[in-house]
């Protein structure tokens, strides 16, 4: 079975979509440009080529025409794959994804639908306030909306497709440190998830969580980047006599909400570990689903690892202290026992 | 919102009810429909279920406490639903003000209390130490000081390590026969220090417990706080809610009422005699009448004629029952049971056989529902088997009298100048002088031994 980034799973998994399905298409900032990049980290490289501009539309630097343009093809039948460039970006459409692409099929009764799909880079890369942000739980309050987070190869490919083939507006958050840590784009600091990822067609479908690692004495949940920090502080907790129990939920509209109870119930702690900023994020959610539908079975608070109410800081010394890392996580759990 | 914990209306005569014990502590988790607190009737002792799902979140009784029927005596929380703020009127609505003039203000100031700070600190436990603390019976004071969570507070991990150190060390034989005894290891001493608790050690707790369930219980001073009386080996014993309820009723029965028992001996031949021809007559049947069973059938005729001693009193008013229900006492392992025969007055032998039968082996295999325990209006006392000839049985109240049959034992009498063989029976009635005088109480009797010795008068 081939390995690949996730970065090559997501192309992989545009282009088996793209060949199934002519309405699929994909359109973003500079993503089928001669000499580019195959937009901003290099997911559609070389697409351009094979499925001609068409198909791969290069739009102006307009977010905001970009959501537009998804909304109404999907609307209209086609199947658009959005590329953000930045997460951040996503506020210059906030109106079109809120207002529209959210609540039309509601308001119609179902004679609309928007299956669209926004694939949004995001994590704090040295990039500063503007670029760095990560943006879930913006997303995971508006019903109407999907949120899918893939953290390994397997998931991006087959999520994506889950995407494509979905109803309803998807919005699928990429990790930029997750892409790969070689090619053109390849980040500082950056964890290469290169994992085994078949050559058939297969979903994965929203709303499985998946244990990344069994353990019987805390339950750790963590998306994306935190994902690979939580199961580092696993291991090194595993040496000092903690099992932690690590959890990626996947996609966070829907969440595998029983997957999460079912482990608290096993281990009677819980960990919930975000890069976003602390208050009113998806970890929150979590802490309350879990503080009301298994409450008795919880041996101590729940703890969130997240980031401080401040933007992303730019200055790297300061990004580092910002995004929770392996240490926090680690003291965080301890504090537990 | 917080779920009130009523006390259902289980008493007939009676507009209180006593708080035996909380079955749950404040802080327990609770679910509908398992045993929340036990409460005493003029009847019995029993169990009161939790309305709803939840924590117990508030008492306002305590264990001896009388509690008035339909009053609330606590709260219990709903899982995930926030209580303070449903508790008080929401915004625009007023309360009225004959509600608020009606409000006594040293019981809001209680009320608002939280429970835990009348009785120390509050224990700090995570839910999930409290939820396996609660199913293992353990009272987390238990644990106050022993917390290794965070900030000291008493974790899962604490109260598994109390049980593991606290666990009674028993061999198989022994935990089976506590098991089917319904004994809790704790409470059986080894006889070595540090040993197993051995087959003869439950023997000789569960001999000690019998000893004392056996014993005279009105002449202890026993009230339902005291949970324990010494055993055979020294070692408390803790009190059954059937025993305890006795001791209580029992005391009662004699510091309230004016008791004065009555003895008489019947000449019984006639009607062993009766009962051998009945017995040939109806041939085989399921349950063969006994010679109780005449006696309950005598005595419900009789009571027709003496409707006063066919009643309760609750100190004011003597209420004279219409219809004859008598409770037949039963003696049982968890101690005197009363089932009653209900509608006594209008059964016939073989009808009060077959349901003196069927209450009698439900008494003793503990299968007696509590309204097959209410609503008698006289107690028949039968000790005969016991070998007893006469004794002063105790009213069981709030009923005015109680009949004592004593043993059937074979006895000479000189009729016309001859020894013939007789069946001398002895028969005592304990009546409540307060309202029965000795005049009709003794006219009670003598009819009953009348129809003993006389029974073909039944047909007048």
């Amino acid at each position: 079975m081939p390995k690949m980034t996730i970065a090559e799973a997501l192309r992989q998994a545009i282009r088996e979509e793209m060949h199934r399905d002519a309405r699929v298409f994909c359109l973003g900032e500079d993503i089928g440009i001669e000499g580019g990049f195959g937009g901003a980290f290099t997911v559609t490289l070389g697409l351009s080529q094979e499925f001609g501009h068409q198909r791969i539309l290069d739009t102006p630097i307009s977010e905001a025409a970009i959501a537009g343009l998804a909304i109404g093809a999907a609307v209209a039948g086609m199947r658009p794959i959005a590329d953000v460039q930045y997460g951040d970006f996503l506020f210059n459409m906030m109106d079109q994804l809120a207002n529209e692409a959210a609540k039309l099929r509601y308001m119609s009764g179902g004679t609309l639908s928007v299956p669209m799909v926004m694939r949004a880079p995001i994590g704090a890369t040295a990039r500063g306030a503007q670029h760095a942000q990560s943006l879930e739980a913006f997303f995971t309050h508006i019903p109407g909306i999907k949120v899918a987070c893939p953290a390994t190869a397997y998931d991006a490919k087959g999520l994506l497709k889950s995407a494509v083939r979905d109803e309803n507006p998807v919005i699928l958050f990429e990790h930029k440190l997750l892409y790969g840590s070689k090619g053109p784009r390849s980040e500082k600091g950056a964890v290469s998830p290169v994992g085994e990822v078949p050559e058939e067609d297969y979903l994965v479908p929203f709303g499985q969580g998946v244990i990344r690692r069994p353990g019987g004495d805390v339950t750790i949940v963590a998306n994306l980047l935190m994902l690979y920090r939580s199961l580092s502080a696993a291991e090194t907790l595993a040496g000092k006599g903690i099992q932690a129990e690590v959890i990626d939920p996947r996609s966070l509209v829907p969440l595998d909400k029983e997957l999460i109870l079912s482990s608290v119930r096993k281990t009677g702690r819980l960990v919930i570990v975000e890069e976003d900023n602390l208050s009113g994020g998806w970890g929150a959610e979590i802490a309350a689903i879990v503080a009301d539908e298994a409450f008795m079975w919880l041996d101590a608070p729940i703890k969130r690892v997240a980031a401080p109410d401040v933007p992303p800081p730019f200055a790297p010394v300061l990004e580092r202290e910002y995004v929770p890392n392996e240490g926090k996580i680690i003291n965080t759990v301890l504090s537990l026992f | 919102m917080p779920v009130d914990i009523l006390v259902p209306p289980l008493s007939q005569t009676l507009d209180t009810l006593v708080l035996v014990e909380w079955l749950k502590k404040v802080g327990d988790p609770v679910q509908k429909g398992e045993p929340l607190f036990t409460v005493e009737t003029d009847k019995a002792t029993l169990e009161v279920e939790a309305p709803a799902d939840g924590v117990l979140a508030s008492v306002h009784a305590q264990a001896g406490d009388e509690i008035q029927i339909r009053g609330v005596i606590g709260h219990i929380q709903e899982p995930g639903k926030p209580g303070a703020p449903e508790e008080f009127p929401a915004l625009g609505e007023v309360t009225s003000s004959d509600e608020l003039a009606d409000l006594d203000e040293t019981k809001v100031l209680e009320e608002l209390k939280d429970p835990q700070d009348l009785k120390g600190p509050r224990i700090f436990a995570s839910p999930r130490a409290r939820q396996l603390a609660f199913k293992k019976g353990l009272a987390l004071k238990e644990l106050d000081g022993c917390g290794t969570g965070p900030q000291g507070m008493i974790v899962e991990k604490d109260v598994r390590a109390y049980l593991e150190q606290n666990k009674p060390r028993a061999t198989p034989l022994a935990q089976r026969m506590a098991q089917e005894a319904g004994l809790d290891l704790t409470t059986v001493p080894p006889s070595q220090q540090g040993e197993r608790i051995r087959k003869a050690d439950v023997a000789a707790t569960l001999a000690g417990a019998n000893m004392h369930s056996q014993a005279p219980t009105a002449s202890s001073p026993t009230g339902p706080e005291d949970k324990m009386v010494g055993g055979a080996a020294g070692k408390g014993v803790p009190l059954s809610p059937t025993r305890k309820t006795i001791a209580t009723r029992m005391t009662q029965s004699h510091q309230t009422s004016a008791p004065v028992t009555y003895m008489s001996e019947a000449d019984a031949t006639r009607l062993v005699k009766l009962r051998k021809n009945v017995l040939k007559e109806i041939g085989q049947v399921e349950t063969r009448p006994t010679l109780t069973d005449f006696i309950i059938r005598i005595t419900a005729h009789v009571l027709k004629k003496h409707p006063q001693l066919n009643a309760t009193f609750d100190g004011s008013f003597l209420d004279i029952s219409q219809a004859i229900h008598i409770g037949l006492a039963v003696d049982t392992e968890r101690g005197l049971l009363v089932p009653v025969l209900p509608d006594t007055g209008q059964m016939g032998l073989l009808q009060i056989a077959d349901m003196r039968s069927r209450l009698v082996q439900k008494a003793l295999s503990g299968g007696l529902k509590p309204e097959e325990m209410s609503g008698g209006t006289f107690t028949l006392s039968n000790l005969g088997k016991l070998g007893i000839d006469h004794f002063t049985p105790i009213i069981n109240p709030p009923q005015v009298a109680i009949l004592g049959v004593g043993r059937l034992r074979e006895a000479s009498a000189v009729r016309k100048g001859k020894a013939r063989k007789r069946y001398s029976l002895g028969l005592s009635v304990t009546c409540d002088h307060r309202v029965i005088d000795g005049a009709p109480a003794a006219r009670f009797l003598g009819d009953i031994c009348r129809l003993v010795e006389e029974p073909h008068l039944f047909w007048l």
